[in-house]
């Protein structure tokens, strides 16, 4: 991989300085620091409940966040002035659980918000909502209720439609996890393809082959810190924190 | 300047009627002429006022309010709302005067001012045809007899009641007293001779069997201190018809020789009260039509406040909520029509106070289905809508309320038809629906069960057409 000797020169898409995020009483981020650099891939891996799910929401604000600043491709996050909208369109989101709405066909899922912000006429955004179901391979199912989708096609619908704004980043929680292992394989592939496009990503993730392969870097949270980050070589071959030991000998 | 004298002096003299003599003989009264009045009356007191086969309001108080209202060259506009109603719509100034079959007494006499009496009453008893055991008061030891809600036949009833040691259920209608009386539910009724003798003429099933009791006189009433040209008119009126023998032709067509009616088949009786049933049926489906939409926009609001993030906005509709369904509907009919009017002093059209009463009613009951519907949808759909970049407004128009309706859809037709029956609750305050029509019919022929049983599968079939058209428009909107 390439990125270690060029990220300097890099725009930063996504950088977190001590991010804190609290449940009432309860921290479950306590001081975050992270760079995410234009066109990379960082995997962020970690025992359930160490806070990614909610890192992750904080990146495009589906979480209030409590302290610290978040500025996602330019954006503050944490500055009132800002349109949370406008930032979330250059920010695509994709859910472990989908997400999909139901009563509406596959097409108008992926294109409900070119047409709704006004970025495309109904015409528009269903020619580009099927070239998108094409990129995913499911152009077929365009008139389909999501009801009538395996797994797998939903989360590649779902992923259809967070790229419909055309955004520079893709978040993705846990987006093969409440998959039927016969699926992951076909969404996995997705994934890859838009890793390979250059886009930025940044993946939560169980599937510790899948991060070693496509990541540019790993990130290791454990109880709401970053335990440890590297490359995908450093973390897996060489941790050198003990509870990274500790969480790779549980899960390799 | 006559005008103005004559309310001076009506309203200083009361119910004497010294004004009338002063006025100019002849028809017309300048006080008056070409006005129009607002009377109010009960439904259901026959021969006094009720109605005959076509659906006109007939009987002794209506063909006298009108003879003198011709005489006097004003026009009346009839109200017929039930005997309590029409003196609650008195005392709130919703109608001018009242007649119907009123007694003069001392206690009424503070709140209203009376014309001279137009008619002498008295008490009768009677019992059911069959019953041969009640011979006269001795008889009532340890029973129950009826009578009308504050009319002369219960304080009479009851001032005889601890010396015969028997009880006394006091009922609205005289139809509804009669059929409790035909039911063994009550031994005997107490009620007004003429509309005893009427009501037995027409075959109502009862008989009397003591003698009549001389009582008070009835008498043409308006609000204390309030149109006293009204007042005035009447005693002239009045005096004139007696006088001309206008006023004996009156009582002697429907008191001087009743001809008992022939008993008519079930089907004429439907036919007779089709047309009548059929606009009442009319009014029921358009107070419900028109409180519907008000209740959906009110149960909207209230269903989004209850899940807004401002404590004062979600107390607000919490507060309303609780209001609505921890209160009888019946007590907003009343409130609505008779106690708002009365603390504001302006008169409520029937209509608004209606649609006002089941609508805030249903409107509680809709926004507890709205705020469940919305909150029903995953949150996951509201976040993945937010994540596209859609505000809030727009995912809630979009995303979560298309998903919410559809799940509240069953709950809002279940409420639709809550509130077609519920609006028969509105005779109450007079309000012309089904029941109220079918009380109509039934009080003037005394044929309660068959036509409760008519009014009855007009409901059930309303009810039954209406889920119909409701599940079909759901299927059809909500695939
Ligand atoms: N909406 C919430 N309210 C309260 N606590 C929450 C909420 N979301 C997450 N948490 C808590 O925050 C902690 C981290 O959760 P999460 O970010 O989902 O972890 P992960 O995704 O790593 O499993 C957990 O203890 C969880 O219970
Ligand atoms: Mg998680």
């Amino acid at each position: 991989m390439s990125a270690s000797t060029t990220e300097t020169a890099r725009k930063l898409m996504i950088e977190v300085r001590g991010l804190r995020k609290s449940f009432g009483s309860n921290e479950v981020l306590q001081g975050i620091d992270a760079e995410v650099a234009e066109g990379e891939v960082v995997c962020v891996i970690g025992p359930s409940g160490s806070g990614k799910s909610t890192f992750l929401r904080c990146l495009n604000k589906l979480e209030d966040i409590s302290g610290g600043t978040v500025v996602v491709d330019g954006f503050d996050l944490t500055d009132p002035k800002v349109d949370i909208n406008d930032v979330r369109r250059h920010i695509g989101m994709v859910f472990q659980h989908f997400n999909l709405f139901p009563h509406m066909t596959v097409a108008e899922n992926v294109m409900l918000a070119p047409v709704e912000l006004k970025k495309a006429s109904k015409a528009e955004g269903r020619e580009k909502a099927m070239e998108l179901l094409t990129r995913v391979g499911l152009a077929e199912k365009a008139n389909a209720r999501p009801a009538a989708l395996s797994g797998g096609q939903k989360q590649r619908v779902a992923i259809a439609r967070a790229l419909a704004m055309n955004p520079g980043i893709m978040l993705f929680d846990e987006a093969t996890s409440a998959l039927d292992p016969e699926m992951v394989g076909e969404v996995l592939q997705v994934i890859r393809d838009l890793a390979n496009s250059g886009m930025t990503l940044v993946l939560v993730t169980h599937e510790m082959g899948f991060a070693r392969e496509v990541g540019d870097r790993v990130i290791f949270m454990a109880d709401g810190v970053v335990c440890e980050e590297g490359t995908p070589e450093q973390l897996f071959n060489d941790p050198q924190q003990e509870r990274t030991k500790e969480f790779l000998s549980k899960v390799l | 300047m006559v005008a103005a004298f004559l309310a001076v002096a009506s309203l200083l003299f009361g119910a004497t009627g010294a004004a009338a003599d002063t006025s100019a003989s002849g028809s017309g009264n300048s006080a008056v002429e070409g006005k129009t009045f607002v009377i109010g009356t009960d439904t259901t007191f026959a021969p006094f006022e009720f109605r005959n086969a076509d659906g006109e309001l007939t009987g002794i108080d209506m063909d006298i309010v009108r003879a003198v209202a011709e005489d006097q060259g004003f026009k009346v506009e009839i109200r017929s709302l039930g005997f309590n109603a029409a003196l609650q719509a008195l005392t709130s100034n919703q109608v001018d005067g009242v007649i119907a079959g009123m007694s003069i007494t001392d206690e009424r006499k503070e709140v209203y001012d009376f014309s001279e009496p137009y008619f002498e009453s008295g008490v009768q008893m009677a019992v059911a045809k069959g019953n041969d055991d009640i011979k006269g008061y001795e008889d009532l030891k340890g029973k129950t007899v009826t009578a009308k809600t504050g009319a002369e036949g219960e304080t009479y009833a009851k001032s005889i009641a601890k010396k015969y040691d028997f009880k006394v259920k006091s009922l609205d209608q005289s139809a509804s007293m009669y059929e409790l009386v035909k039911s063994g539910n009550a031994v005997a009724v107490f009620d007004d001779y003429p509309v005893l003798a009427y009501g037995i003429a027409q075959n109502n099933g009862l008989k009397t069997v003591t003698d009549k009791v001389p009582g008070g006189s009835y008498g043409f009433a308006v609000n204390k201190g309030k149109n006293a040209d009204l007042l005035a008119a009447f005693n002239d009126g009045l005096a004139k018809l007696k006088a001309d023998g206008e006023y004996d032709k009156i009582l002697d067509k429907y008191l001087g020789d009743p001809t008992a009616a022939q008993p008519t088949s079930f089907w004429e009786l439907l036919e007779s009260s089709l047309p009548a049933l059929l606009k009442g049926l009319k009014n029921t489906m358009v107070v419900t039509g028109i409180s519907f939409v008000v209740a959906m926009i009110i149960g909207l609001a209230a269903g989004f406040m209850k899940i807004a993030r401002n404590i004062i906005v979600r107390g607000i509709s919490t507060t309303f909520v609780n209001v609505f369904r921890g209160t009888p509907l019946l007590l907003w009919a009343f409130m609505f029509y008779f106690g708002i009017p009365q603390l504001t002093g302006l008169p409520i059209n029937i209509w608004v106070a209606a649609v006002l009463t089941l609508s805030l009613n249903s409107g509680a009951y809709v926004a507890e289905i709205v705020r469940g519907g919305i909150q029903s949808v995953d949150p996951g759909q509201m976040e993945a809508s937010r994540s596209l970049g859609l505000g809030y407004g727009k995912s809630m128009q979009k995303v979560v309320v298309p998903q919410a309706f559809k799940m509240m859809t069953p709950s809002l037709i279940n409420q639709l038809i809550i509130m077609l029956k519920d609006s028969s609750l509105l005779l109450a305050i007079g309000f012309a629906e089904l029941l109220y029509q079918g009380q109509q019919i039934y009080a003037a022929n005394f044929r309660v069960t068959e036509t409760l049983f008519i009014v009855g599968v007009i409901y059930f079939v309303a009810v039954m057409l209406l889920t119909k058209l409701a599940n079909f428009a759901d299927r059809r909107f909500n695939k």
